[in-house]
């Protein structure tokens, strides 16, 4: 049984069924992010002293130490951002070899991501700032952690999508544009997510 | 489509300015009443623009469904309510002082 519209749009919601499933999933994910943004107001404004000053002292000079870091995977985030959207523009155009370099490109930023995020989580754990450490550093590990899941998850889907499932591009072109459109909607909103975070968690204390 | 191109190249320039304005003014003084509130007001006022412009270009809601705003709409809705849980409970607490 062929699952009904693919590609042709819906009359009633005037859309294909995979992008009306991609903004209700986003939609969901807001609210997700939203909750834990929530908690962050409240336990700011409530903190007599923010960030909390913990066992190893004010986290202040450690925050400055990690922004170079957290710029540099802003600027990898938002270009990767860009090569995401020209790989679903070189599909359009009907050229598979330009969307394969730029799904590549994007699939290095987002490894490039995880391995500054990796290194910056090594500096602060040897540091002794663990999520026990005080509400700020549990704060910075649940919702950069949380980012970071979300941008494994794609790192998955970007590379099946490079890898075994660019096969349906030769059977069904328009359906796997289509998709490559739903993961871009899924990857901007990640970007989107970090471009709060940034300022929220290392500019803002 | 090259229209779109240069579209999202333009974008992606503002959005390495706006990068590089919320970390220059996380040095900057602001100086209202001896707190970061000025600092807050800035850096979140330049993310809300970045934010815009990822979302109105790059995820295309400036010409998307009526379908799509109604559920971004929905969903802005709730989430002011929940951003708003924190000024509820500051107001609770202020009624027993």
């Amino acid at each position: 049984m062929e699952i009904p519209y693919n590609v042709e749009l819906r009359k009633d919601t005037g859309l294909y069924n995979a992008k009306l499933g991609i903004w209700l999933f986003l939609a969901s994910e807001i609210m997700l992010f939203g909750g834990l943004f929530s908690a962050y107001i409240l336990l700011r404004t409530g903190a007599p002293v923010w960030p909390p000053i913990g066992e190893h002292g004010s986290i202040l000079h450690m925050l400055k130490e990690t922004v170079p870091h957290a710029t540099f995977n802003t600027v990898v985030l938002i270009f990767s951002s860009v090569t995401m959207v020209m790989s679903w523009v070189s599909l359009k155009q009907k050229d598979l070899s330009k969307y394969k370099v730029y799904m590549g490109i994007t699939i290095v930023c987002a490894i490039i991501f995880l391995a500054v995020k990796y290194f910056e989580y090594s500096h602060k754990i040897h540091e002794g700032f663990i999520p026990s450490h005080d509400i700020y550093m549990a704060l910075y590990f649940t919702l950069t952690g949380l980012h970071g899941l979300h941008i494994v998850g794609g790192i998955i889907v970007l590379a099946y999508l490079l890898g075994p499932g660019i096969s349906m591009w030769t059977t069904e072109p328009d359906r796997f544009t289509n998709r490559i459109e739903v993961v871009g909607l899924y990857w901007h909103f990640v970007d989107l997510v970090w471009i709060f975070l940034f300022p929220t968690l290392y500019l803002l204390n | 489509m090259t229209h779109h191109i240069s579209n999202y190249r333009k974008v992606f320039i503002f959005l390495l300015i706006g990068t590089a304005l919320t970390v220059a003014a996380s040095y900057f003084e602001f100086n209202v009443q001896n707190s970061i509130a000025g600092a807050i007001f800035v850096g979140l006022t330049i993310a809300v623009i970045k934010g815009y412009l990822v979302a109105a270009n790059f995820m295309h809601l400036n010409s998307e469904r009526k379908m799509i705003y109604w559920i971004l709409l929905l969903t802005a809705f709730f989430l002011v309510l929940l951003l708003f849980i924190p000024v509820l409970w500051y107001l609770n607490n202020m009624s027993h002082y």
